[in-house]
């Protein structure tokens, strides 16, 4: 079971900074991933620092297992007091989960969770704590087992209070009329990813804010239990040439995506399994070399530029319409990445007279195995053949 | 008469070798011949590191004849000959 989870959110109408936040952790070799939403006092930058505070404050902590109660407790006496209001305040919900289903989720303030299963919203059991320091703080805490295709969703109280006082909504969208909404886009889209079930989320809030202006920071925060989304770049040709036909193979008989990364790579794929490959020249565009097709094979680009070029992409957060953004994307369809890299050099790279340095692919790989793994958040396994 | 076949290589030398200004050939071909010549493109054929010390990339091949640092021009002219 894969935790698909991300967050959407909108600012309130007319300011410049968010005041909630939202914070997450993957972490692959455990199965686990760490999220906190939280939504500070007022709005803005005041807000913006004590929402971000909490949740990253809080994140340490359920990361390291501490004890709950007592983190509150720190966070709360950590918090900046409000010089309007004499108090400091936040209100978050976290979740700590595991791929096994296990999953523990602490609230404060924030609207109680949505849990859905088949069409059907389940409500689970809390223990209330009750905080030392904070008389009118208490905390609720879960302990549930998520099963697959379950879905949570956390918001914060932007979206449940969004047109209050109007005729239409006197309390505002509330958490059934959000939960109304959710199970009908379900209902239509039973497999739409946790990013745009968020984005959708938020879009209609905003829609049913009077004159789309939200009156306070809106944020949602959608998981969703699935199967991973798998792919294979294989990239490189192997060390030993007399395994070749059996990495092919086994590249052609891989269940998910499939991308190939390298001219002779692709060559010797074709070679090995009797698949033409056509190398496409109207494709080129710009500085990068373009892509190539094969049948069978999701996504086939030249190698070590098209990486160096994904890899900058995935690190900036920018790109431009290429066969690196091509391959930038499918890596980011995915959650679960193997790349299977080829050892053998192409000594014609090392040529001292290339115009431009060519990186080593091994580096390549790993750097990006990295970026993927802690700014995507995606699973990530390495092998060199 | 059978078609004349032209490879442009995409290897990554080839290509950084100027390989990239050689898409020209896929408008000008065409034009230029018609139906005789075929332009396409192609993964590394392997030349580069042949003769690596020789580099001599890009390489273009018109039929069976290898163009070494190939220029639009010099690909043309090859095409021209065969063409008679």
């Amino acid at each position: 079971m894969f935790i698909d989870i991300a967050c959407s959110q909108k600012k309130k109408y007319n300011q410049n900074a968010y005041g909630d936040y939202f914070a997450s952790n993957r972490f692959p070799n455990m199965n686990r991933v760490v999220a906190v939403l939280s939504d500070g006092l007022g709005s803005g930058i005041k807000a913006n620092i004590l929402a971000c505070m909490t949740s990253t404050m809080l994140l340490k902590f359920m990361e390291n297992h501490s004890d709950i109660e007592q983190s509150c407790e720190i966070i709360m006496n950590s918090l900046p007091v409000c010089k309007v209001r004499g108090i400091s305040y936040s209100t978050f919900s976290a979740i700590d989960c595991f791929e096994n289903g296990k999953a523990k989720i602490v609230e404060e303030g924030n609207p109680d969770f949505i849990w859905i299963r088949g069409g059907e919203v389940l409500k689970p059991e809390c223990q209330t704590i009750q905080s030392k320091d904070f008389k009118n703080r208490k905390m609720k805490v879960y302990n549930i087992k998520l099963e697959k295709y379950d879905r949570i969703i956390f918001c914060s109280d932007g979206a449940t209070q969004v047109a209050m006082g109007t005729k239409q909504y006197p309390l505002g969208l509330e958490r059934d009329g959000l939960i109304k909404i959710i199970l009908h886009k379900l209902e239509q889209e039973p497999e739409i990813s946790s990013q745009k079930l968020a984005d959708y989320l938020v879009k209609q809030i905003e829609l049913i804010a009077p004159n789309r202006e939200l009156k306070d920071d809106t944020s949602v925060v959608s998981i969703y239990c699935r199967d991973p989304r798998e792919s294979l770049i294989f990239t490189g040709p192997p060390y030993h040439q007399e395994k070749d036909s059996y990495y092919a193979k086994f590249f052609m008989e891989f269940k998910g995506k499939k991308a190939i990364s390298g001219g002779t790579t692709a060559n010797i794929i074709s070679r090995e399994l009797n698949i033409p490959v056509i190398a496409k020249l109207s494709m080129n565009s710009g500085r990068l070399p373009g892509l190539s097709e094969m049948k069978g094979v999701d996504l086939v680009t030249e190698g070590i530029l098209t990486l160096t070029k994904t890899l900058e992409y995935l690190e900036s957060g920018k790109s431009e319409e290429n066969a690196a953004k091509t391959l930038m994307d499918f890596l980011l369809d995915s959650d679960v990445i193997y790349f299977l890299v080829g050892a053998q050099m192409n000594k014609a790279h090392y040529d001292p007279n290339l115009p431009i340095e060519i990186e080593i692919r091994k580096n390549i790989i790993k750097q990006m195995a990295s970026v993927l793994e802690e700014k995507y958040l995606k699973k990530v396994n390495v092998q060199f053949v | 008469m059978a078609k004349v076949e032209v490879k442009v290589c995409l290897g990554t030398t080839c290509f950084v070798m100027g390989g990239n200004n050689l898409q020209e050939l896929n408008d000008i071909i065409p034009q230029k011949y018609g139906d005789k010549v075929e332009v396409m493109g192609s993964n590394c054929l392997g030349l580069c590191s042949i003769n690596w010390e020789y580099s001599k990339a890009p390489y273009v091949k018109v039929d069976d004849e290898v163009v070494t640092e190939a220029t639009v021009e010099k690909v043309l002219e090859v095409i021209d000959k065969k063409l008679g």
